[in-house]
């Protein structure tokens, strides 16, 4: 037959009967899955990930974004690399009232742009309203809905921007004013719409201060090149005020949206940090041997949301019965391979403090009971309703095994359907299907996150759900002050989420990230946040001890 | 040179018996026969047609959507030839359905641009003039249109239903295949069987479609087995963006580009899949190869 | 001759109309919208937005508008990504595809139209079996087998090349190989097939016969006439390789023009998607009128038209 052909099929057959990854390099008797050819220098390579729609801190939504803007914005405080605690940032020092309602921020003497001129409380002022202003059209503005002022403001209700609860009386002070004593408030200040953005950049270039040269920045790096979909390189801005900490000397950052092609590159050692949602979901059954693999609980939950506007699902005993005949522990195991860990409840876990509700079990003879109360015995006369996902594998395999569950547990048919991203956004938005699958990842580490999207009304909602009794409860937590009674009124609340099921929680994220072993100083968080000012490349990394944090699973 | 005779019998001696007529197709059907690796694809096409088509009552197959997630991925054994994917299922039964729907997806693709192509090709260059040139001018245009961003508004309009699919792969190929036959017709529509025809009072409609068009046959008979491939590899193309045949259905091309996603990790999952995908287009090309060097073996016909 | 170009660029105007028409069309009936998230919105918000783009005048405005515009070259910024002219997109993205499609094309020409002459010349012997059968093989095999195929031996197991990105000289080999592999194919099909047709010629058999050598008959008589059918093939194939492959491009990670149609008709980026469709379509008439031209000056009995 044809010589190339045969020649082929020599390589092919005998490239398959190795299984799994051919060859793993080995030092002091740990396997890694990527090539070891250690960087020149101080040099940090890694994927971003997707090209970042927006390079506004103010204006953006979405975890490659917000890693852009942690390199060249710093806000009032930043999270710890490891606790994701607020530390001082650009500012120093910072009181809180007895009573929760006023911060003032102290900023550090010296803080500049990267252009030189000196950065005062003035900026934060005029970018927390720029966030509030409609026309800027930002994704987070609902954070700062706990300041004085902020919700009206945003909605449009009026146009007065001094009636925010915001003040720059001097400088280096700047006072914010809560309308309740919000306990996370703190915690919210690390997130990117909160940094500053550069008033002098933004009023000269417009819409284009995003793009360089012409942007300015007050974090520890500086942008200096970029091409489209390929890739963004920074270097150590001489203006940063911890300037001397910063080790690195040079970070290119690339932007690669395929999975494969992403773990390629770090397997054959073109980037040292592969991060999380970066490894194809097949592979992750066999990454635990690895010592570069690390894996961590993430703060984010996947769950099936219920539209309780149609029948049958607004009778909340057919609600219940779905959801008690969700075998989630044999779809972790089975189906995850272990790679994610089998939730009952709304919110993830990892909010110190917070014990929550007792989880959902899997319970089919409960589940058999209500339904027969609901008027559908053996699942009899029972609509046929169709479960909703966007299109992907993943997805398709957990509805299946859903659907096969129902069927033998419950005797109720149900079909599939999937639809392209926008369509499936549409969908939801517009409560256009019976069950769909959604997840939802915290913005900030404490429940309310997760808690709040349930009110009546939330524009992030989209089940339709309204209990007048949740909403109260949510409200009272958001004026209380004390955290234990905080926390019990947010655990009564999620019980009567979790009891009246409009989510139908699944499965409890985990980060999954390949790091070389000579990359000191990133650590695996709960909020995928990694801060790389005190990053450093470790050439001597063979005779230290390795990084042990994060190997949860 | 052959110039396709065969010298009398009186030339030859009189033991040999003197040659029987033969028409056009039967002259072709002889060349064809002596193109021995045309015959083998031919042969391994229709085995492997056979076998696909009747795949869901192979008594030795197993069922191609049997999950068993506890063994997940096993390299070919004896108890599953092929191996088995990550979900535990057997890779030789999905090939063999997978090569069901495939052969399905390539042939009424191939057909519904086939329907298409030929009647507006026809028509077209029949009827000549003003109309003629707009109809090419369609032509033109739709060709300009970047086909894959056609399919994705075609798919996200009508949600991934396999017929919409054969409408989408038909809908290019039929481009082509007008172009051709318009030619053919223009050349045709001179000739004096068509003077004849007319004389005798046929209507145009009869004319074009029950004498010109079965004289195009040939060209329209080798571009036909050669748009059947061309389909299959879009549809896998477009499995590979997520477009083609939707689960719990599997294709060729949804094999194909699911394994080359795990090639590092399971190679076989992409072998045995793209072998039997590669082996089947190979044979398609061939075949069409020497039906085209049989009914003209000038090499008279342009295009591939 | 300038009568025929002049013709030919005049007869583009209707034809854009009509893509730039259809493809608004089809855009605006798709379900949702450029501004759709997981992350609502607050209604206030998204009227500036809807504002801001113009999204909020009657249909036939905005179609005017979007036309005024497009005749300017200017199609205004994308709505996936706001800090960006439309322009600057494809420019960019354009300048990475026809590098990668301008190699593929080249080594696909130097390849595959000498493989195509020798099978001509030595039809039917083993040598013209082989390289045909080859030819096959190339179109048999897509190329997101071919590059993953090749990425895991070249670049993951023998670590030599690059496994993605498009950083240096070498970073150019792989993803250029996978994507001219099956154009290497169809060439020397095309090549043999004109070279066979042109090689039964009465003025070849002349030139023989005027005792030249076989390589001078060949090159300097038959070539020019035998790629003809290359010619014709010339024009949409070097549209799509420089157009960008979408496939190669996502496995090799490669900035290039193709991800643009996807990623904009995923997301209803309606001002990234007219452009790149117009350009696309601009791109593809103009390299017709090439081949035109190009086939009347190789073949002098054809007349243009």
């Amino acid at each position: 037959m044809n010589r190339a052909l045969a020649l082929f099929l020599l390589l092919a057959t005998s490239l398959s009967c190795a299984p799994g990854v051919s060859d793993a390099p080995e030092v002091n008797g740990r396997r890694y899955f990527g090539a070891l050819r250690a960087p020149v220098g101080q040099q940090l390579r890694f994927n971003l990930g997707t090209e970042p729609e927006v390079r506004d801190p103010g204006v953006m939504s979405g975890v490659p974004d917000g890693r852009f803007a942690r390199m060249v914005f710093e806000g009032l405080t930043v999270a710890d690399p490891v606790t994701l605690e607020p530390r001082p940032g650009q500012a120093y020092r910072w009181e809180r009232s007895d009573d929760g309602l006023v911060y003032t921020f102290h900023l550090r003497a010296g803080v500049r742009w990267s252009d030189g001129t000196a950065l005062t409380a003035r900026d934060f002022l005029w970018s927390w309203r720029r966030v509030l202003t409609p026309a800027t059209a930002s994704r987070n503005a609902s954070l700062f809905y706990s300041i004085v002022g902020a919700e009206a403001f945003h909605k449009g209700r009026t146009t007065d921007a001094t009636s925010l609860g915001l003040a720059a009386p001097d400088d280096s002070t700047f006072v914010v004013r809560l309308a309740q004593p919000t306990a996370y408030f703190l915690m919210l200040t690390t997130f990117y719409p909160f940094m500053p953005v550069p008033q002098q950049a933004i009023e000269q270039h417009g819409l284009r201060w995003t793009l360089q040269p012409n942007l300015v920045g007050n974090g520890p790096f500086r942008w200096t090149y970029w091409r489209q979909n390929d890739r963004y390189e920074f270097v150590p801005s001489e203006s940063y005020w911890d300037r001397a900490n910063v080790r690195l000397e040079r970070v290119v950052a690339y932007t690669v949206d395929d999975l494969n092609t992403s773990t390629n590159l770090y397997k054959s050692g073109a980037i040292d940090w592969n991060p999380s949602g970066y490894i194809p979901s097949q592979y992750l059954g066999y990454m635990k041997p690895y010592a570069d693999y690390r894996t961590g609980r993430y703060q984010g939950t996947y769950f099936y949301s219920l539209n309780t506007t149609r029948a049958p699902l607004n009778d909340v005993r057919v609600r219940r019965a779905l959801n008690l005949a969700i075998d989630r522990e044999s779809i972790a195991r089975d189906l995850l391979k272990g790679s994610r860990e089998a939730w009952g409840r709304v919110t993830p876990a990892g909010y110190p403090g917070y014990a929550g509700p007792a989880q959902v079990k899997y319970d089919p003879a409960r589940a058999r009971q209500w339904l027969a109360e609901a008027g559908f015995p053996g699942g009899k006369g029972f609509p046929r309703i169709a479960i909703l996902f966007n299109t992907s594998e993943d997805h398709r395999r957990i509805a299946e095994a859903i659907q096969a569950m129902w069927k033998r547990d419950l005797g109720i048919d149900v079909e599939l359907t999937n639809q392209e991203w926008g369509s499936y956004l549409q969908s939801t938005t517009a409560l256009q299907y019976d069950v769909a699958r959604r997840s939802w990842i915290g913005d900030y580490l404490d429940p309310n996150t997760f808690l709040q999207i349930l009110t009546s009304g939330d524009g992030n909602n989209r089940s339709g759900w309204a209990n007048p009794r949740y909403d109260a409860l949510i409200q009272r937590a958001a004026r209380t002050l004390d955290p234990a009674v905080r926390f019990a009124v947010l655990a009564e609340a999620e019980s009567i989420a979790l009891d009246e099921a409009p989510f139908l929680p699944i499965y409890h994220y985990f980060t999954t990230e390949l790091v070389k072993p000579w990359v000191r100083g990133i650590h695996q968080t709960a909020l995928d946040v990694h801060l790389l000012t005190r990053v450093w490349i470790d050439h001597d990394w063979r005779q230290h001890e390795p990084i042990a944090e994060g190997n949860g699973r | 040179m052959s110039i396709g005779l065969r010298p009398p019998a009186v030339v030859l001696g009189s033991h040999e018996r003197p040659a029987a007529p033969r028409s056009l197709w039967s002259d072709a059907w002889a060349r064809l026969k002596r193109n021995r690796m045309a015959v083998a694809a031919g042969v391994f096409l229709l085995v492997m047609c056979t076998l696909a088509a009747l795949a869901p009552w192979l008594p030795f197959l197993g069922d191609p959507a049997a999950q068993d997630l506890a063994k997940g991925a096993t390299p070919p054994s004896l108890a599953h030839w092929f191996g088995t994917d990550e979900l535990g299922r057997d890779l030789f039964a999905r090939v063999l359905h997978g090569g069901r729907i495939s052969m399905l997806v390539g042939l009424v693709g191939t057909l519904v641009s086939l329907l298409i192509g030929v009647t507006w090709g026809a028509v077209a260059g029949y009827v000549g003039g003003r109309t003629d040139d707009l109809m090419m001018r369609v032509v033109d245009v739709l060709y300009a249109l970047p086909y894959i961003f056609l399919v994705i508004l075609l798919l996200v309009f009508f949600s991934k239903s396999l017929l919409m699919l054969f409408v989408a792969l038909g809908l290019v190929q039929w481009l082509t295949m007008a172009r051709i036959v318009r030619g053919q017709v223009l050349s045709l529509k001179h000739q004096t069987f068509v003077e004849a025809a007319r004389a005798l009072g046929a209507s145009d409609l009869a004319i074009v479609f029950r004498h010109i068009v079965p004289n195009t046959l040939g060209p329209v008979i080798v571009y036909t087995t050669l748009t059947v491939p061309a389909v299959i590899l879009q549809e896998a193309f477009l499995s590979f963006l997520g477009l083609g045949v939707q689960p719990p259905n599997a294709s060729w091309g949804t094999l194909v580009s699911d394994g080359a996603k795990l090639l590092a990790l399971f190679p076989w999952l992409v072998l045995f899949p793209g072998l039997a995908m590669s082996l089947t287009l190979l044979a398609f090309n061939f075949l069409g190869d020497g039906l085209r060097d049989a009914l003209d073996p000038q090499g008279r016909r342009d295009g591939v | 001759m300038t009568t025929f170009i002049l013709r030919r660029v005049l007869l583009m105007v209707p034809t854009l109309l009509v893509i730039a028409t259809l493809t608004f069309v089809l855009m605006r009936l798709a379900p949702g919208g450029p501004f759709m998230s997981e992350k609502d919105i607050p209604a206030k918000a998204k009227q500036e937005l809807l504002h801001r783009y113009g999204l909020d005048r009657p249909l036939h405005e905005q179609y005017l508008a979007f036309l005024g515009g497009a005749a300017r070259l200017e199609f205004g910024p994308s709505y996936k990504y706001p800090d960006r002219q439309v322009r600057e997109i494809i420019l960019q993205g354009f300048a990475v595809s026809a590098e990668l499609g301008g190699w593929a094309l080249l080594l696909s020409l130097i390849v595959g139209i000498p493989v195509g002459t020798i099978a001509a010349v030595r039809q039917n012997q083993p040598t013209d079996f082989a390289a045909m059968t080859l030819a096959l093989a190339g179109v048999s095999v897509p190329n997101f087998v071919l590059g993953p195929v090749l990425v895991l031996i070249f670049s993951l197991t023998l670590l030599w090349l690059p496994a993605a990105l498009w950083t240096g000289p070498e970073s150019r080999i792989l993803p250029v190989l996978a994507l001219c592999v099956s154009y290497v194919a169809y060439i020397a099909r095309l090549t043999r097939a004109g070279m066979l047709e042109v090689l039964r010629q009465d003025y070849i058999r002349t030139a023989r016969a005027k005792g030249l050598s076989e390589r001078v008959v060949v090159v300097k008589h038959a070539l020019k006439l035998g790629i003809l059918p290359v010619i014709s093939y010339l024009g949409p194939a070097a549209a799509r390789i420089i157009m960008g492959s979408i496939v190669i491009e996502q496995i090799f990670a490669i900035p290039g023009l193709g991800r643009y149609l996807v990623i904009g008709a995923v997301n209803r980026d309606y001002t990234l998607v007219m452009g790149v469709v117009l350009f696309y379509a601009s791109f593809l008439l103009v390299l017709n009128l090439l081949v035109d031209l190009a086939y009347s000056w190789l073949d002098p009995r054809v007349e243009l038209a």
